[in-house]
């Protein structure tokens, strides 16, 4: 997707590509301040007030939020950042949750290795499975990338998941008592689990953010605008590409390590080829330009249907208003809610005040 | 090893999935070159369309109403996004324009699942009157569905590149697929000429659901995915040549089919269109990697 945002994406990535280039100033300026304290606040009131207030139930819910926020970072990467298209990202969650799930049932490894060693295998699986695939560009990509989701679904459906069985594939068919995968023995009960979901998320989040504000980030959105003026530029064009796909496979492991656990059982159910498709929906709609869009991408995908259960609605509304969400992102909104609420609410927010003032709105210095 | 007895009739099953598969990848092929729209949500259409048909036999409407109906329901469906989304889109990346058809694909979807629930368990069925009678060959009974199925591939497809080649339409057609500023300025009626394009596409994914519905199965999952069987006809043919199209189509339907009565291959048959596609991409790439960038282009 070459730059989607037409004129006005390009020029604000322009402005933020040569804002980078400056030399690091003295000191951060107050906004910086600011935007880092209100999210350490977020994430503490996420990580200790949250669990007291909610039931155990939207608990669970959050924590699936922290996985799929998790995917969505993935693909976001890979969407937003490089500009490359893939509808296989859940087939990739599915191969880091049935590595996480093998390990925790052959071996004791702590849960943090066990999610490092998930992370790394996915990446290696997906840089490899990246590797031809990075010689096809855009549509054919997004199109193979999808044949392999489909694919995949095809074996898990005749591998299944493990369940604590032997041989390589560690599925027994036959087995009555399925043993649960295990948890950290620190996060063992839900609301514990939860709070070690968010931090490894945080974690995932805060590696991505490093790799945006260093050589990477500058030559992804280099590669993004322009192959060939990246190529011109002296930028490993190929290099970059593969280390995108490498972060985003090794983070869609780590989410989906954090599932095996959240999730006690797997089932090759759990990851139908259509989750592909509609994970690239909420990351569209979320917004693929911005790390906040993951978060909205992540509560979208977990919360919104967990809402909707405790409300009696079909889960099938919330399909449809994703692809009703996809259409007008990609013909209206191109960067997505976390671009857009922000903007409205100014919006709003200048209204409210001209009508206060008695006087019509002024529309000066929309977007 | 199963002897040559086993495989016969999956030959005559896999020439009739493939003759889907070809009059599928066809319509996508012609789509693709006239608007540059990968259009994905081919299955989907053509599912909802078989479901609407399933409903209307149920609540005894004759067969052919119910067919009908979802042929015209594939076809107003998929010209009225093209209508609506096709000239919004026009001038985006073709990856913009496909990812949009997913979204078509998910409103169809949810809207499927919410109106036929699959949770009761019930199985659906499309019965075709052509299902009965039939002929022999050798030991194998062919039934007439099968026959159609296959004929039409063959028909949709010779039709379709006469029609490209003689007709003002499809010349029009093939000069878009070059340019579509150009074409506009010689002063073809573009607007007027991808809708046909959008309507004929749209009627192939009616007919492809109705002949999926009997010859798979009548679920909304199964019958949306099995674009991607299409699709892999089409990349293969680097969503260029419809005769390379249909040749893949068929493979694809023959190998897929094929694989059932082997034991150890039977389960992972399902890979057949993504091995297939997956291995013609990535050779035909190696030999020119700009060749795949945007076919379009050089089109």
């Amino acid at each position: 997707m070459a730059a989607p945002g037409g004129g006005t994406a390009a020029d604000t990535e322009v402005r933020a590509a040569s804002a980078r280039q400056r030399p690091p100033l003295p000191r951060p300026s107050t906004g910086t301040l600011v935007r880092a304290a209100v999210i350490v606040v977020l994430l503490l009131f996420v990580l200790f007030a949250l669990p007291q207030l909610m039931s155990l139930y939207y608990v669970d819910a959050m924590t699936q939020v922290a996985v799929w926020s998790m995917a969505a970072l993935g693909l976001g990467v890979l969407v937003g950042r490089v500009g490359l298209v893939s509808l296989g990202q859940v087939a990739v969650l599915a191969i880091g949750a049935w590595v996480a799930a093998r390990l925790l049932f052959a071996t004791e490894q702590p849960y943090p290795l066990v999610l490092l060693e998930a992370g790394l295998i996915t990446m290696l699986l997906g840089t490899l499975i990246g590797l031809p695939a990075l010689r096809l560009r855009g549509l054919y990509l997004a199109l193979i990338t999808l044949m392999l989701a489909g694919a995949l679904t095809v074996v898990l459906a005749t591998t299944n998941f493990p369940n604590g069985g032997h041989g390589f594939l560690g599925y027994n068919g036959s087995s009555v008592h399925i043993p649960p995968i295990r948890r950290p023995s620190i996060a063992a009960s839900d609301p514990a689990y939860f709070r070690y979901a968010v931090v490894v998320a945080a974690l995932m989040f805060l590696l991505v953010f490093v790799h945006i504000r260093t050589r990477p980030g500058r030559a992804w959105a280099a590669v993004r605008q322009s192959e060939p003026a990246a190529l011109a530029a002296g930028i490993n064009t190929w290099l970059y590409k593969l280390w995108a796909f490498a972060l985003a496979s090794f983070i869609t492991g780590v989410a989906g390590g954090v599932l095996a656990g959240a999730n006690h059982y797997l089932y090759s159910l759990n990851f139908p080829t259509y989750y592909s498709i509609t994970l690239l929906a909420v990351v569209l709609m979320g917004g693929a330009y911005s790390l906040w869009g993951a978060v909205i991408a992540g509560l979208l995908w977990a919360l919104l249907p967990s809402l909707l259960q405790d409300w009696g609605v079909s889960a099938d509304w919330l399909t449809i208003l994703f692809g009703v969400g996809v259409l007008q992102v990609l013909t209206t909104a191109p960067r997505g809610l976390a671009d857009q609420v922000p903007k409205d609410l100014a919006r709003l927010g200048r209204l409210l005040r001209g009508l206060v003032r008695k006087r019509a709105p002024s529309e000066s210095g929309a977007g | 090893m199963p002897s040559w007895q086993d495989f016969e009739p999956f030959i005559v099953s896999g020439l009739a999935l493939g003759g889907v598969y070809a009059l599928s990848g066809v319509g996508m092929v012609v789509l693709y070159q006239a608007t540059g729209v990968v259009y994905l949500a081919f299955g989907a259409v053509g599912a909802m369309g078989a479901l609407i048909a399933w409903s209307l036999i149920n609540a005894h409407a004759p067969g052919w109403v119910g067919w009908l109906a979802c042929v015209a329901f594939a076809a107003l469906v998929t010209l009225a996004y093209g209508m609506v989304f096709g000239p919004a889109l026009a001038k985006r990346d073709p990856l913009v324009k496909a990812v949009a058809t997913l979204g078509l694909t998910l409103v169809l979807f949810g809207l499927m699942d919410l109106l036929w629930t699959t949770s009761g368990g019930q199985s659906r069925a499309i019965t075709l009157p052509t299902d009965n009678g039939g002929f022999m060959v050798g030991q194998v009974q062919v039934d007439w569905t099968q026959v159609i199925s296959l004929a039409l591939g063959v028909a949709i497809t010779v039709a379709t590149g006469a029609f490209l080649r003689m007709s003002k339409l499809g010349t029009a057609m093939r000069a878009m697929a070059n340019d579509r500023e150009i074409t506009a300025t010689l002063g073809v009626p573009v607007r007027r000429v991808e809708a046909a394009a959008w309507l004929g596409c749209g009627v192939l994914a009616g007919l492809a659901g109705v002949l999926l519905a009997d010859l798979v199965a009548l679920d909304a999952t199964t019958l949306t995915f099995l674009v991607i069987s299409s699709l892999a006809a089409t990349l293969i043919a680097r969503l260029r040549s419809i005769t390379v199209t249909f040749v893949a189509a068929i493979v694809i339907g023959l190998v897929h089919d094929l694989l059932t009565p082997i034991q150890s291959l039977s389960n992972y048959r399902d890979l057949t269109p993504f091995v297939l596609a997956a291995i013609a991409l990535l050779v035909l790439s190696s030999g020119g990697g700009r060749v795949l960038a945007r076919s379009r282009e050089e089109a």
